[in-house]
């Protein structure tokens, strides 16, 4: 049966209209023009214990097509440096100093948690894991008070009572799930051997938790799903897996015993119980300090650190003040995203947080100092929300000129997940100095440069025109109203919406259909760690249609996502 | 033949910028012949397999020497070899083409450190995704000599890294040089402190070792039991797991030598003023490097000095602005080639500087009777032959060292048939000693040794 293709439910369907680049613009998995099965998953799911109903077609004419729902194969996920930090954190206490010498995220799309999905442990990555944990443990079995804290006794031999119950204590913590009779067994072995090495059962424990933070257990989240007799199709993550990957996505961290506990019990076979400790891990501030890191991931802000700017004419720029324009970023999103209201007044909340170094670049009036504090945009000023925001304009611009390029491609690719293809091949992509005697804004010359020749239009004219709106904010994010001696021209139109200003068009991205979708496009990779298959566009289409129906709050988004099919279930077989 | 007298200023002369040191003294003394061309016992001097890398290629009218063989002349980016007296310690290899190219940047680096087509994991922003298909080069060498226990050392390799900008790609391929394959990387130490603290750290105390070892056998044991869980995937990348902590196991055991620690640097050498102490720090990275040899640490080390397409800002170039990626794009080109793009070609022959810092560390630490350098083979490269085209075409190629007199220095080897770069590759394999009948894969397959480069 096929059906009208419901343009609105789309996620990409306004990719159509920029078809003249070059007939790419737009692809993407889920977008398919020849689906054998109409389906619907049909969340929400009552009893949890069989993945949504995937095999009855809903007859609700006007809706894009979707292939079945099939999960993607279980694997292993090594642990980001993030996750391994707040891991050992939670496990050794908060005052454990966490050893800066490890290897650097691999980041796949955008996210470190696709790249942890396919890499390993290299010869490198093993000595620095090794000499961490012996670090950290030391830190604490140094000093008898952080021991005692930790162990709970004093072992009088390694294979004592004491020694056994900590073992099994710390091992269900740190491997995510009770330990199995013969590791337990393995791991007093260690702990008998470095107890005889030393004449000190103290220092067996020391060596069992060193011993087992270098374990493939800990290192990797290790998920291989289980079989559930009533779904033949595919595998359900086992309640000690969801809990893992719930901690993780929400906290970037090893489960709580809560929720162990309720792994224990079962609880978390079902999409309720999963929905259930989601509220109480998102309630929790680690839920708003990982999920916040999450928006700088996907804004790509650990690129504003490399880059260099002209020190002639960005005398402010420093290191400080992109230390500044991050944690700006990252407070605004913390303070939206958060309570009850709409995700994406993000992009035009008013409320931001102020330190010396932004008063300055952003000409605030007052007395400020290196605290961060509250301040509200007047109604007129050019700022709002995180579009207008040093961090974004600053990581989207050129050492020496602001990109429109770079700012509208942003906000097409990532925001609205309209993909742009690459330049051709063999053109000059170098943008020719002003022609002597000629007072042009940089605008103009893209206008020249970028939207004149065919060939470059094509797409340019997806990408500029939008960055155009932005053009009052030089390339560290300071306003300005002249460029080049000329008045700033910052009016442009994003499909369909015209703007003037960039907090203009900040609002039309806030109200473009195509951005919900895309943001939970984007969680949705992180927090599965791969790029979905076309098999999963059926998920994350219902994960949007929740959010959207209930008022893009964050929470919900979060919820819907964790509580889906896709997150639940893993392919048969691998 | 010279009697070999290993003199301890010698070897102490330039370490950690020339100050005197309280380092020990390579292995070698006590164990070599009279000759001191081979150890006591027969066995030749080991030989070294590296790599020495930057990013963004070169300037081609300022790279290919006048003339070829041995009556060459330099140009003016190789001239500070020239200048630090090691005409005769390289031979320049041009002409040579990357015949795997589809990506400027992905398929050079492919292309050079496995003679094959990079695996592409996927498509994203405007540009690829990769990783290397198979294991590099330094690691294919690193299985040779670690399959056999009369060349086995206590590091399978050591890589190093000087310039902090990573390439801005996603995929292994741009972010890192060595790799054991597909996004398994061996990323690279841009510490020197850490470096130095790795490599000649204090040992561990005899209590110490035996627990350490009771560890890393629980741990390899968890690695195989778990490994009979999971996906054919899954147990590749557990096994490399495994591999790592065998390694970590057997430096355990290993007699830790006559090699002591040379001074500490002085810390990590951090930016100063803004600006990225580069020439310090390569500085710093050779000797350690040179000294990790001397010592017989491992026989396969890569220096990345840049990543490919690094955004290196070469801050001492007056002009510089921005990254040398971003340079390369767009210091505009002029009608003469021996002009144009002043900036990018004061760059990369500032990093040639670098590169002969580095040579010229191997050739002033003895090694037997000659020195780390004549007992080494190295290949010296980038991903790509112009930054401003994004060529892959005329790659540059060093062959540097003597490989224990097996590899000709001084020596201008060009094709005129635009050669596989792998020539080169194979090349260097058979001067060290490798048995490989072929080097690459596909249309980047070699088996075409450069004879006039061998003696």
């Amino acid at each position: 049966m096929r059906t009208t293709v419901r343009r609105s439910l789309l996620p990409l369907g306004a990719a159509l209209a920029l078809a003249a680049c070059e007939g790419r613009l737009g692809s993407r998995p889920g977008d398919n023009t020849n689906p054998a099965v109409r389906t619907d998953s049909g969340t929400p799911v009552g009893d949890g214990a069989a993945p949504s109903d995937a095999a009855t077609p809903t007859p609700d004419a006007g809706e894009p097509m979707f292939p079945p729902f099939a999960p993607q194969a279980a694997t292993l996920h090594r642990l980001t440096r993030a996750q391994f930090r707040n891991s050992v954190r939670e496990l050794l206490g908060a005052a454990v100093n966490i050893p800066t010498d490890l290897e650097l995220d691999t980041q796949l799309y955008g996210f470190a948690t696709v790249g942890a999905a396919s890499i390993t442990v290299s010869p490198r990555a093993a000595e620095q894991f090794e000499a961490a944990s012996y670090n950290v443990t030391a830190q604490v079995f140094n000093n008898p008070a952080r021991r005692m804290a930790l162990v709970g006794c004093a072992p009088s031999a390694a294979d004592d009572a004491c020694a056994r119950g900590f073992i099994a204590r710390f091992g269900r913590r740190a491997w995510r799930r009770p330990l199995e009779m013969a590791e337990t067994e393995r791991w007093v072995g260690v702990s008998r051997a470095a107890a005889g090495a030393y004449r000190d059962p103290n220092k067996g424990l020391e060596y069992v938790v060193a011993g087992m933070l270098q374990a493939p257990q800990f290192l990797f989240r290790v998920e291989r799903g289980e079989s559930v007799p009533s779904i033949p199709t595919m595998r359900r993550y086992t309640g000690y897996e969801m809990a893992a990957r719930l901690s993780f996505l929400l906290w970037s961290s090893t489960p709580d015993d809560a929720l162990l506990d309720a792994a224990g019990r079962g609880e978390l076979d079902t999409a309720e119980g999963v929905r259930a400790q989601v509220r109480r891990l998102f309630a929790d501030p680690r839920a708003r300090t990982t999920l916040t890191a999450f928006f700088s991931e996907y804004f790509k802000l650990d690129r504003i650190g490399p880059q260099t700017r002209d020190r002639m004419l960005y005398p402010l720029y420093s290191p400080a003040l992109v230390a500044s324009m991050i944690q700006e970023f990252e407070r605004i999103v913390g303070e939206t995203a958060f309570g009850d209201g709409d995700l994406r007044d993000i992009f035009t909340t008013r409320t931001t947080f102020i330190d010396n170094n932004l008063a300055r670049l952003y000409g605030i009036p007052g007395t400020f100092d290196a605290t961060f504090r509250r301040y509200d945009w007047p109604a007129n000023a050019p700022r709002a929300g995180v579009l207008t925001t040093a961090a974004f304009l600053t990581n989207n611009a050129h050492p020496v000129t602001t990109s429109p390029t770079h700012r509208g491609k942003f906000i097409r690719q990532f925001l609205l997940c309209q993909p742009i293809p690459p330049p051709p091949a063999g053109v000059t992509t170098d943008i020719p100095p002003p022609m002597p005697g000629v007072v042009q804004t940089f605008r103009q010359r893209l206008e020249t440069l970028h939207l004149q020749p065919p060939a470059c239009a094509a797409c340019h004219t997806a990408m500029d025109p939008v960055g155009f709106g932005l053009e009052h904010y030089d390339a560290i994010g300071a306003y300005r109203t002249t460029d080049n001696t000329l008045p700033v021209d910052a009016r442009g139109s994003l499909d369909g919406v015209d703007f003037r200003s960039g907090r203009e068009l900040a609002e039309a991205v806030r109200n473009h259909r195509l951005l919900p979708g895309c943001i939970v496009r984007n969680m949705y990779r992180h927090a599965t760690g791969h790029v979905e298959a076309e098999s999963e566009a059926i998920v994350i289409r219902d994960v949007e249609r929740a959010f959207s129906t209930q008022g893009y709050q964050f929470r919900v988004l979060i919820e819907a996502l964790a509580a889906s099919d896709g997150f639940r279930f893993a392919a048969n077989g691998g | 033949m010279r009697r070999f007298r290993l003199d301890r200023r010698t070897v102490l002369k330039g370490l950690f910028g020339g100050a005197v040191v309280g380092v020990a003294l390579p292995t070698l003394e006590c164990m070599l012949d009279v000759n001191g061309e081979a150890l006591a016992q027969g066995r030749p001097l080991p030989k070294r397999f590296g790599i020495w890398f930057w990013g963004n290629g070169v300037r081609r009218a300022h790279w290919t020497p006048n003339g070829t063989g041995p009556g060459w002349t330099p140009r003016g980016e190789m001239q500070p070899l020239i200048d630090a007296g090691l005409r005769d310690w390289f031979s320049p290899v041009t002409g040579c083409e990357i015949k795997t190219a589809t990506h400027p940047h992905h398929s050079g680096m492919s292309g050079i450190l496995t003679g094959a087509r990079y695996h592409q994991l996927g498509t994203t922003r405007d540009t690829i995704v990769t990783t290397l298909p198979r294991q590099s080069i330094d690691q294919y060498v690193a299985d040779h000599v670690m399959n056999d226990p009369m060349t086995r050392t206590a590091y399978r390799s050591i890589e190093a890294g000087v310039c902090r900008f990573h390439g801005t790609d996603e995929g292994t391929t741009f972010q890192h040089l060595s790799h054991n394959g597909p996004n398994n990387p061996n990323q690279s130490e841009y510490n020197p402190l850490t470096l130095f603290n790795r490599l000649f750290g204090m040992g561990s105390a005899s209590q110490e070792a035996v627990a350490r070892q009771s560890v890393l056998t629980a741990v390899q044991a968890e690695i195989r039991a778990l490994q009979g869980r999971v996906s054919a995937t899954d147990r590749t990348r557990l096994e490399q797991h495994f591999a790592s902590v065998r390694a970590i196991e057997q430096r355990l055991g290993a007699p830790s030598g006559a090699c002591a620690a040379p001074m500490r640097p002085l810390d990590g050498y951090p930016d100063m003023m803004g600006q990225e102490q580069i020439e310090q720090k390569n500085r710093v990275m050779s000797d350690i490097m040179a000294l990790a040899l001397a010592c017989d640490l491992t026989r396969v080390f890569s220096v990345q000095f840049s990543t490919c397409g690094a955004g290196t800002v070469f801050w001492m170039v007056p002009g510089f602005r921005s990254g040398m990626h971003q340079t390369c794009h767009d210091e505009r080109a002029s009608a003469d080639p021996a002009t144009q793009q002043p900036m990018v070609h004061a760059a990369t022959t500032f990093t040639m500087r670098q590169l002969a810092y580095f040579l010229g560390r191997l050739r002033d630490t003895p090694d037997g009777a000659n020195n780390v350098l004549h007992n080494s083979a190295i290949l010296c490269t980038s991903e790509l032959s112009e930054g401003y085209n994004h060529t892959n075409d005329e790659f540059p190629i060093l062959l540097a060292g003597r490989a224990g007199g097996r590899l000709r220095g001084g020596v201008h080897w060009r094709s005129g048939t635009r050669d596989n770069t792998s020539r080169a590759l194979i090349t260097l394999l058979r001067a060290f000693g490798h048995p490989a009948a072929s080097y690459g894969v596909g249309p980047g397959e070699s088996n075409a040794v450069i004879g006039e480069l061998l003696a």
